[in-house]
């Protein structure tokens, strides 16, 4: 028989080791520390961009090798979902959302997949151009009705070369870019 | 007078594959005052590294290797190695579809945060975590913080009986 579950009060030594009324920090966000905090991430932007920049380039000439065989192909979308992941994670955080946005509809383009037939071949690589048009730009924030249209297109791009199993964001996790 | 909170105070954990992301938290968490920050880059250095030195919070990614962050914080909850099975876990990943949440959630998981993260984001989630510690319930097959966050009030009739 099932145990009946014990609730366990809220533990206070975290608290109160921490928290005081005179020394640090205010509990609420003041305008000068989001500034504060605000430049420590501006300052890792150039971090990143190099980061993102090296990623693609790596991509792409892994793209154009174009090996068939199986076990690279495998390494290859590997390299690609782990590459889109990081820029979908890091460019709404150092102000490049469209790089987000980008990233993340490469991310779902390539999850799963065993390998890349050469239509989603040329998916992948229209992604990777339109993420180094972001950053040679140094495109911030969304873009505009453009940027709009080309995220919107992608999103197709993502439906017709999935054969269907793109219409749904990906929720599985052990096996993405793995399978 | 309001009440303030030390960071100098606080030891913490970092989880990251990606050297760059877990050097921009870490650099947040200094620009707090943060001094005893560790990085791990897998979940089996972060496992060692807890078995060794105790810390008061864990920032974990969920997409590492082998293993992801749902291992760390199963072993952390549930492993008897575990130095403290109460640690608050702030889970930081791109990793943000709903899926992820709920597992994460189901694992013991204190906060989420998605990535892409502002610092407003962390900052509450730090806070929480230090100032409003939550329950934890001990049940056959779960062991972590209270998952109940939201009081909803009932607005149907009420149907129980009296005590008297």
């Amino acid at each position: 028989m099932a145990r009946r579950a014990k609730i366990i009060p809220p533990r206070a030594d975290l608290k109160k080791k921490a928290v005081n009324f005179t020394t640090g920090l205010d509990l609420r966000l003041t305008p000068e520390l989001v500034r504060r905090l605000e430049k420590v991430v501006h300052d890792s932007r150039d971090r990143f961009t190099k980061d993102i920049g090296e990623r693609l380039a790596v991509m792409r000439r892994q793209l154009l090798e174009g090996s068939t065989d199986p076990e690279e192909q495998r390494a290859l979308v590997l390299r690609v979902y782990e590459s889109s992941l990081e820029i979908k994670g890091a460019g709404g955080t150092i102000g490049y959302d469209l790089l987000t946005q980008i990233g993340k509809s490469l991310n779902d383009f390539v999850y799963g997949l065993a390998g890349l037939d050469a239509k989603q071949t040329r998916v992948v690589g229209l992604h990777i151009d339109a993420l180094y048009v972001v950053l040679a730009n140094r495109i911030t924030g969304r873009g505009g009705v453009i940027e709009s249209a080309i995220v919107q297109a992608f999103g197709e791009a993502r439906r017709k070369f999935r054969g269907g199993e793109g219409d749904e964001e990906h929720d599985d996790d052990e096996e993405r870019g793995r399978a | 007078m309001p009440e303030k909170i030390d960071f100098s105070k606080v030891s913490f954990l970092i989880v990251e594959s990606n050297p760059l992301s877990a050097q921009l938290v870490r650099d947040i968490l200094n620009a707090l005052g943060a001094t005893a920050i560790r990085m791990a880059d897998s979940v089996e250095r972060a496992r060692k590294m807890l078995r060794r030195d105790p810390v008061d919070v864990i920032i974990t990614e969920y997409h590492l290797s082998p293993e992801n962050g749902l291992a760390l914080i199963d072993w952390v909850r549930n492993d008897s190695e575990s130095s403290d099975r109460m640690i608050p876990i702030i889970m930081l990943t791109a990793n943000s579809e709903e899926d992820y949440v709920v597992r994460a959630r189901d694992m013991g998981v204190t906060e989420f945060l998605a990535k892409p993260f502002n610092v407003e984001g962390l900052y509450r989630r730090l806070v929480a975590v230090i100032t409003r510690p939550r329950a934890f319930v001990s049940a056959d097959s779960y062991f972590g913080p209270d998952r109940r966050r939201r009081q909803v009030p009932f607005r149907g009739s009420d149907r129980r009986s009296t005590d008297d």
